[in-house]
């Protein structure tokens, strides 16, 4: 089997440093971006199979990126992640499809649930 | 024989001598007789005045010419009097009584009767009669003189009818009435005519009937409300041209062909008509006095005398009328007024207690108006706890003539509460004493809604602290959850470093000091808080606390007094400028006064006292005092009191005393609190005065 693409976006760079350390000791290739114009921009938009995703970003947030993967007709399972304790907002992404919304901080087990369920019903 | 034929022819002849002689004496006496009664009927002829002589049974005897010419009636027809119209029919009987009296006593007699003149009129007559008695001292005859007093009598009429007049005037009659008797009046004393008092609305203008009694309604009618016009007849013009107008022949006179009253006239046998104005006493004409004759006539001087006489009373009765009136209405206004505005005024003699209240003011205290009003009473319906409040006034209104405002509430007696506001205004008269003339409002409407207000608003404002504390709490939980997120997921990664097999140790190391880093960062975020909320440039300024104070106290005085509190001040005159921020400093004064205010709200057994003193302390500093006589403190309790986020009320944040305390410190001073020995607590602050500071 071969190990599956997680790409992380996240303008935070201490998220960016440890997010991915932490998702390759469970055995994902992870690929780093610090927004979502650059991710939308990267060649692994395409074999991207999950996605975990901040809400706010400067420039393009979370939830604009989701609308326009969905406008562009790409289903990549979205975990988001989000420090504002605002449960709105995860209301909103999880009917707009995506498949978790892990409030910071988050667990280990939390997380690989979140990124195993995506990859499980993409 | 023939001796005794001759002695007796002799004795007969003396007998006829004396008897001629008699005879020629009686003959004598007769014709001097004669001649007297002829001198004495001349000089009785010639008297200035009416004679008449009666016989001792009272029968008419003779009469002087006088009396003849007066009466046009002969002596036969006189010597009738006690049957005929010769005396007034109504003076009459009395006269009959009188003259029988008299002549049965023997003494002499004084009577007023009317006798009628040859042409049917009456006049009046002063009749005296005395007796004329022979030397056995009975009565021979009666000497009658008859004095005319008609002009006395007259005049005497006028005057009383004139003061009767005046006196319905004086007393309040209704108009109509007084120029009704009015026009009876001039009826009866200026025989055969008809009055009438026409007022006039000058709004139309229009004339009024204010009274015309003796002539009928067919006639009457027309004429209320015509227009004041000089073609409408004398009175139009009378009333226009401001001057009498005595028309001698409506008839005849080629004048009034065309007006409008001649066919009316005409047509109720009316042949003349004088109408006179009637002037106020600025010189406006009121209306006209009209008098009518069914004759052509012309006034008198003595019917002119009695129309100026009348006109003028007339003038003094529509005056009074319509200031009465207008006084009425005045009158009427202000109190529906009062009670539209729920204002109700007053006026209160300091030094006798003498209060006079407005029906308004009767009906907000809901006291019968023939109650008399006293302070006590007055303070049985103010509510209980706002005794004090009026005791207060009530000293602090005798001891000065000042200007004075007050709310207070009443208590009624079904349990209900209204609000009052009381304005009033002192003066003093020249005797010295202090009069108060002063308004009273019920705004228990107004006080219920501005209550409703305050709620609403305070309500808003908690709404906008949580809102902005829950605003504050999302930002300072994103800042602390990021570094938070970072710390648990390295230590995780760091964790499965050192589970794998081998062990990447310094991966480990990499995320161990990763978890550090943003353990520190969170760390950061807790100090760049705790700045945010202290760190506070101060204003610098010399400034005087006491002044500080007033203003505070003038910020909220009136909160304090809706709350019912009464205020005390004791501001140190000595208190020396300490150097501060102005606007920090009133902040915590603001604060403690709030909460001592806060602190009384459910004191209702005794007054909301509340003190504020500066004084110095001891230690070059300045120290204000705030205490009340609310709930107090618990002992336990003191030390937290001025901890963030600690409060006592169920309303409350919890951060004033704390940001009172920071200010404080700021300043380098101290703020404490304490428990009263009485009810209540203490809570002061006290700060450096002429201290260099450093921020």
């Amino acid at each position: 089997m071969t190990r599956s693409l997680v790409a992380v976006v996240d303008d935070d760079e201490s998220v960016r440093e440890s997010l991915p350390d932490l998702l390759r000791e469970l055995g994902f290739v992870v690929h780093a971006f610090s927004s979502a114009e650059e991710f939308l921009a990267s060649e692994f938009l395409d074999n991207t199979e999950c996605l975990i995703l901040d809400v706010a970003m400067p420039g393009m947030s979370g939830p604009a990126l989701q609308q326009e993967l969905r406008r562009r007709r790409r289903r990549i399972p979205i975990v988001f992640i989000t420090a504002h304790v605002d449960e709105n907002i995860c209301t909103q992404v999880l009917e707009a499809g995506a498949v978790a919304c892990l409030l910071k901080p988050f667990t280990e087990t939390a997380l690989l649930d979140a990124v195993m369920k995506g990859l499980r019903n993409p | 024989m023939e001796t005794s034929l001759a002695s007796v022819v002799d004795e007969l002849s003396q007998l006829r001598d004396q008897l001629d002689k008699e005879v020629t004496e009686r003959k004598r006496a007769e014709a001097a007789l004669l001649e007297s009664e002829r001198e004495s009927r001349l000089i009785v002829d010639r008297i200035p005045g009416l004679v008449a002589t009666l016989t001792p049974a009272g029968e008419v005897e003779g009469v002087n010419n006088q009396v003849l010419e007066y009466c046009g009636r002969t002596l036969e027809e006189l010597k009738q009097w006690g049957t005929s119209d010769t005396v007034h029919p109504e003076d009459l009987p009395r006269v009959i009584e009188v003259i029988t009296q008299s002549m049965a006593s023997g003494d002499p007699h004084e009577i007023e009767e009317r006798i009628r003149r040859f042409d049917g009129v009456y006049r009046w007559f002063q009749v005296r009669g005395l007796p004329l008695r022979d030397s056995n001292g009975r009565i021979v005859r009666w000497y009658v003189l008859l004095t005319d007093i008609d002009a006395r009598k007259r005049a005497e009429a006028q005057l009383a009818g004139e003061k009767r007049l005046l006196e319905m005037v004086a007393s309040s009659c209704p108009l109509t009435e007084v120029l009704t008797a009015l026009c009876k009046f001039v009826e009866v004393i200026s025989a055969d005519c008809h009055c009438g008092v026409y007022l006039i609305d000058w709004s139309g203008p229009r004339f009024r009937n204010g009274a015309v009694p003796s002539l009928p309604a067919t006639f009457n009618d027309p004429i209320d409300g015509l227009p004041v016009r000089r073609e409408i007849g004398p009175c139009g013009q009378a009333a226009l041209f401001k001057r009498q107008v005595i028309v001698t022949d409506l008839e005849t006179d080629p004048l009034w062909q065309e007006s409008a009253i001649r066919p009316l006239a005409l047509a109720h046998g009316i042949r003349s008509h004088w109408s006179t104005p009637i002037y106020a006493r600025d010189g406006r004409v009121l209306g006209t006095f009209a008098i009518f004759h069914r004759e052509p006539a012309s006034p008198t001087q003595i019917q002119q005398d009695l129309i100026a006489q009348v006109t003028h009373i007339a003038s003094i009765a529509i005056e009074r009328a319509s200031s009465e009136a207008a006084l009425k209405r005045s009158e009427a206004f202000l109190a529906e007024a009062q009670h539209l505005s729920r204002v109700g005024s007053f006026a209160w003699r300091v030094a006798t207690n003498e209060i006079t209240w407005s029906e308004q003011l009767y009906r907000i205290f809901e006291f019968d108006p023939q109650v008399t009003v006293t302070l006590d009473l007055i303070g049985t319906r103010v509510h209980p706890e706002d005794l004090t409040l009026l005791h207060e006034m009530i000293d602090r209104a005798r001891s000065a003539a000042s200007d004075f405002e007050y709310e207070h509430r009443l208590l009624m007696p079904d349990g209900s509460v209204k609000h009052l506001h009381l304005i009033a205004h002192g003066t003093k008269t020249e005797s010295g004493e202090v009069e108060y003339i002063g308004a009273t409002q019920e705004v228990t409407q107004r006080r219920l809604a501005e209550e409703a207000l305050d709620k609403a608003r305070s309500e808003l404002a908690h709404v906008t602290r949580v809102m902005s504390l829950g605003a504050l709490t999302a930002s300072i939980a994103h800042e602390v959850n990021q570094p938070l997120s970072g710390i648990i997921t390295n230590a995780s990664t760091c964790l499965r470093m050192l589970d794998a097999d081998p062990p990447n140790v310094d991966g480990a190391r990499e995320t161990a000091k990763r978890t550090i880093r943003d353990g520190n960062r969170a760390s950061d975020v807790v100090t760049r808080l705790r700045a945010l909320f202290s760190k506070k440039e101060l204003t610098l300024e010399s400034l005087d606390l006491n002044e500080a104070a007033r203003e505070v106290i003038a910020l909220c005085s009136s909160e304090l007094q809706r709350n019912r509190v009464v205020l005390q001040s004791e501001l140190a005159d000595d208190l020396p400028p300490v150097k501060g921020d102005r606007v920090q400093l009133q902040q915590v004064i603001l604060n403690l006064l709030r909460n001592a205010s806060d602190a009384m709200v459910a004191v209702d057994d005794r007054p909301r006292q509340l003190m504020i003193r500066t004084e110095r302390d001891p230690g070059d500093r300045v120290r204000l005092t705030v205490k009340d006589v609310g709930e107090g403190l618990d002992s336990h309790t003191v030390d937290k009191l001025f901890e963030a986020f600690y409060t006592t009320k169920p309303s409350g944040m919890g951060i004033g005393l704390s940001v009172s305390r920071s200010i404080i410190e700021s300043h380098h001073g101290r703020i404490w609190a304490e428990p009263n020995d009485g009810p209540g607590a203490t809570f002061a602050f006290a700060i450096p005065y002429a201290v260099e500071r450093t921020v």
